[in-house]
């Protein structure tokens, strides 16, 4: 492929370009990548503004002083919990509602998916939402948390497609020797849509891990906060009052407290990445080919 | 059992045994399936179709103690005041401007890092890349917004100190109204730059190969191929894009403006979903909340509707 390029074209352009990307790629990283190097330097060095790119000296107090706050490893175990229930809701609901909705016959198929598909311009708005969670009695459970959002429109349709598109064969054989719509459903099609299953799984998985506003106005009681409600307490209500919050009287700099904390809340993500991207760049194509 | 699992399965094909079945005989052949559709017929029913009962308390008085059926009835009451007060003019004027600058600023990143990774020939430097620019898009708005003001702090903060270093004025940026757009929109390129560019990376991969090829052979160079082919080819795609785009630019990331602004900023940050937050929830003024977020839903519905259709006649897909 190189070679068919004349050797003075390729050089000047390819360098040009591989120099913007390189750029792009270091601007992208960047901020990630100062905000955890200044949770591990040592405290003059980041008080005095040393440290650029790569932690100056190595320290871990930030980690020993925002870990002594319970508020953080309840939070954790919160989102844990929540995210875990989510996803696993999430994925039952739209697998066995995918599932009918893919089949041509099914009863009431077009009635049911236009209003299903309705939703996707229909948006009530906040309050309204609020106010149904809150008659059902769902405020300060997780519940409140799960249900609401239990089905992604989009996420429903790019699986019902992905069922629609798979060989009627199996199925039929299944029928042929007998195989109830359930026992067709958990251990043919399930077994089989795994690759789209965990693209979407990734994605619900994200949305509860990420989620703050829903957490914001369903939970009053903070012991039930998840991280990222925590996190703007301590984070972004914090600056507002001038960092009293987090620094107490420890000799840190607030900026390594507050990174640190940030790390702590970005270490799943960035552990899950490697394995994660994949699925998400094919979650996104299957939302373009199929929405 | 095994009876029901034959007749339940065995007329799939198109409509020809349909037209036959009376409804409750379609649904008693359909029973598991529909067994199977009941969790997401109750979700669809209550959480989607449930709040538009709610929505009644637009036109109401609501309050926590009556409920919503027994607080009296008054109207358009709520939508005169909103539109005769001054908030209508300031929300609308936010919105608007943060909806459109932030679409067309990042509008064209996308494209352009896709063209670029497009041209790169050495793989692994591509794949590198590309996964490095889709990164923040896994992170939350709480983390980003964070980031955001931990680099803008005033004591100590990343920017501040390099204003320091070439002897200018610190400023704390996020407590100056002229700051806080160009802020918003800066760490919304950054965030979604490398997610939105996987869709015109794939648009780019469906070029016919041919195209290139005979422009080799006449002689084309990159650049040539670039604006001749890549950018042409990928028209449709981008604009299918804008169209889209255009329909969810009320659809703003309320939760980063919630994040990142305060009173100092109000003024060019409230946009119409901080406001009902702000108003019904913190406020408890659920009814005006609620007309001012029915009529948000009612234009942001419009648009969504007129580009899709818009994007079918360019005959792309819509939503659906």
């Amino acid at each position: 492929m190189v070679k068919k390029f004349s050797m003075n074209n390729i050089s000047l352009f390819s360098v040009v370009n591989a120099i913007i990307l390189t750029c792009l790629a270091i601007i992208t990283i960047y901020p990630i990548l100062y905000i955890t190097s200044v949770s591990f330097s040592d405290t003059a060095a980041v008080l005095q503004g040393r440290v650029a790119l790569f932690p100056v000296g190595f320290n871990l107090d930030a980690y020993a002083q925002v870990l002594k706050d319970a508020r953080i490893p309840r939070a954790y175990m919160n989102t844990i919990y929540y995210t875990a229930l989510g996803t696993t809701i999430n994925l039952l609901f739209t697998a066995i509602a995918a599932y009918p909705l893919s089949r041509a016959g099914f009863f009431g198929r077009r009635f049911f998916m236009v209003a299903i598909i309705l939703t996707m311009f229909l948006n009530p708005g906040i309050i309204p939402n609020y106010l149904i969670v809150q008659e059902l009695g769902m405020i300060d459970t997780v519940w409140a948390l799960v249900l609401p959002n239990a089905i992604w429109t989009f996420e429903l349709i790019i699986l019902k497609s992905f069922y629609e598109n798979m060989s009627e064969g199996l199925r039929e054989a299944a029928v042929v020797d007998g195989a109830s719509e359930y026992r067709i459903l958990f251990q043919i099609m399930i077994p089989l849509s795994k690759p789209a299953l965990a693209s979407i799984g990734l994605f619900y998985f994200m949305g509860h891990w990420n989620s703050f506003f829903i957490p914001l106005i369903y939970l009053n009681d903070s012991t039930m906060y998840p991280l990222q409600v925590v996190l703007r307490d301590m984070l972004i209500f914090s600056e507002s009052s001038n960092n009293t919050n987090l620094v107490d009287a420890s000799a840190l700099a607030p900026q390594s407290m507050k990174n640190a904390t940030i790390v702590l809340a970005m270490i799943p993500v960035l552990l899950i990445y490697p394995f994660a991207q994949k699925y998400f760049a094919k979650g996104v194509m299957l939302g373009s080919e199929k929405g | 059992m095994s009876q029901a699992g034959m007749e339940a399965g065995t007329p799939p094909k198109k409509s020809a045994p349909r037209r036959t079945l009376t409804a409750f005989q379609h649904m008693k052949r359909d029973r598991q399936l529909l067994i199977l559709f009941i969790p997401c017929f109750l979700f669809y029913l209550i959480f989607r179709y449930g709040p538009l009962y709610g929505l009644l308390i637009a036109f109401k008085d609501y309050s926590v103690f009556t409920g919503i059926i027994e607080s009296p009835w008054v109207g358009l009451k709520h939508f005169i005041n909103f539109f005769s007060g001054p908030d209508f003019w300031k929300l609308f004027k936010n919105t608007l401007i943060l909806g459109v600058s932030s679409m067309v600023f990042s509008f064209p990143f996308p494209i352009i890092l896709a063209i670029l990774l497009n041209e790169v020939r050495v793989r692994w430097f591509k794949k590198s890349v590309q996964t490095i620019s889709y990164l923040p898009s896994f992170l939350s708005v709480v983390i980003i917004s964070s980031m955001v003001i931990d680099f803008l702090s005033p004591n100590n903060g990343m920017i501040n100190q390099l204003l320091a270093v070439f002897g200018f004025e610190g400023k704390y940026f996020l407590i100056d109204p002229n700051w806080f757009r160009p802020i918003y929109i800066a760490s919304d390129i950054w965030t979604h730059t490398g997610y939105e560019a996987i869709i015109y990376m794939a648009a780019i991969a469906g070029i016919s190969p041919s195209l290139y090829e005979a422009a080799k052979v006449d002689g084309a160079k990159r650049r040539h191929m670039i604006f001749n082919i890549t950018i042409p080819s990928l028209m449709p795609t981008i604009i299918i894009m804008f169209v889209l785009k255009t329909g969810s630019l009320l659809r703003i990331g309320y939760e980063k403006v919630l994040l990142l602004y305060n009173p100092m900023t109000y003024d060019v940050a409230d946009v119409f979903s901080t406001f009902v937050y702000r108003k019904g929830l913190l406020e408890a003024n659920y009814s005006y909340a609620a007309a001012v977020g029915l009529f948000e839903a009612l234009v942001a519905m419009v648009l969504l509707l007129s580009s899709n259709y818009m994007s079918r006649k360019l005959g792309g897909k819509g939503l659906w």
